[in-house]
């Protein structure tokens, strides 16, 4: 029989994808749109705690969601989605989710 | 007293912020309003005590009211979902909301001398109690992307004048605080 050489390395994202095509739901997303009430750095900081994202990345995103009206900004199984929405809600973001083959 | 110069971070858990009397006033005040226009979406019509016992409530429509809706937003686009997701999480949301303005409610009450310190978790409490404050007051005064000019030049004796003076205060405030949360090096 054949041997691998290495393990096959894969990263976060691709597996996360694997995974999702994997369990019966299809992945759903996480939008945040544009209110003209909650302040940049605010919505940064939101990103930052409840996502755990880098301060780059929740500041691009912030920045998405300030010029284009709108952001993903998280994708994955139903229940954690809205495990989310909920979460942003807590803070007063204007959060939805969808199918991401809906949106 | 002095007015505040907003929240400084003392070390790695410690946010302070000094209070004059009458701005611990008009946050008692506003946080006390939040609590009451949460308290007008009780559940009066759920008798079901196993419902009532886990968090399922007798709302599944919208809030009529502009300022409780966006306190309890949709989470979802479609009418259906949003109705189902807000029948068993609208109640969770609303004692979360409500838990976050009584927090800033007892301790400006408790703060004889008007020192705040916060921890991380109570900061937390804070930004989304100030937030409900300021989502409340901005839809009040219809705030949108191109209404800051206007509400700017608003007469001295606009009652909205004041309004606005408060709301743009209130997010200065919540900015000195998140900036104290972001600043890792303690300075």
């Amino acid at each position: 029989m054949g041997k691998l050489k290495s393990q096959p390395t894969v990263s976060e994202e691709t597996a996360a994808e694997i995974s999702a095509i994997f369990t019966s739901d299809r992945p759903w997303v996480v939008i945040v749109w544009d209110d003209p009430i909650n302040l940049m750095t605010y919505v940064t900081y939101v990103f930052i705690t409840v996502f755990g994202f880098t301060k780059e990345k929740a500041t691009e995103l912030m920045l998405q969601v300030h010029n284009e009206g709108k952001a993903k900004v998280a994708k994955g199984a139903r229940e954690e989605m809205e495990r989310y929405v909920q979460r942003l809600h807590e803070y007063g973001l204007w959060a939805t989710l969808a199918r991401e083959d809906q949106i | 007293m002095a007015l505040t110069e907003g929240f400084h971070r003392h070390g790695s858990d410690a946010f302070i912020a000094n209070f004059a009397e009458t701005e611990r006033e008009v946050l008692v005040n506003l946080v006390q309003q939040i609590i009451e226009i949460l308290a007008e979406r009780h559940d009066h019509t759920n008798d079901d005590p196993l419902a009532a016992l886990v968090g399922i409530t007798a709302h599944d429509s919208p809030p009529d009211d502009e300022v409780l809706l966006r306190l309890l937003p949709n989470a979802y686009q479609d009418g259906v979902d949003a109705a189902e997701f807000r029948r068993y999480t609208e109640s969770t949301l609303r004692g979360k909301k409500r838990a976050h303005a009584m927090s800033i409610r007892v301790m400006l009450l408790s703060a004889s001398d008007g020192e705040v310190t916060l921890d991380f978790e109570s900061a937390q409490a804070w930004l989304g109690g100030l937030n409900d404050v300021r989502l409340a007051l901005g839809v009040r005064l219809k705030v949108d992307q191109n209404s800051h000019e206007e509400l700017e030049l608003l007469a001295p004796d606009d009652p909205m004048r004041a309004v606005y003076a408060v709301y743009t205060w209130l997010g200065w405030l919540q900015e000195t605080l998140v900036e104290a949360l972001m600043d890792e090096d303690g300075s």
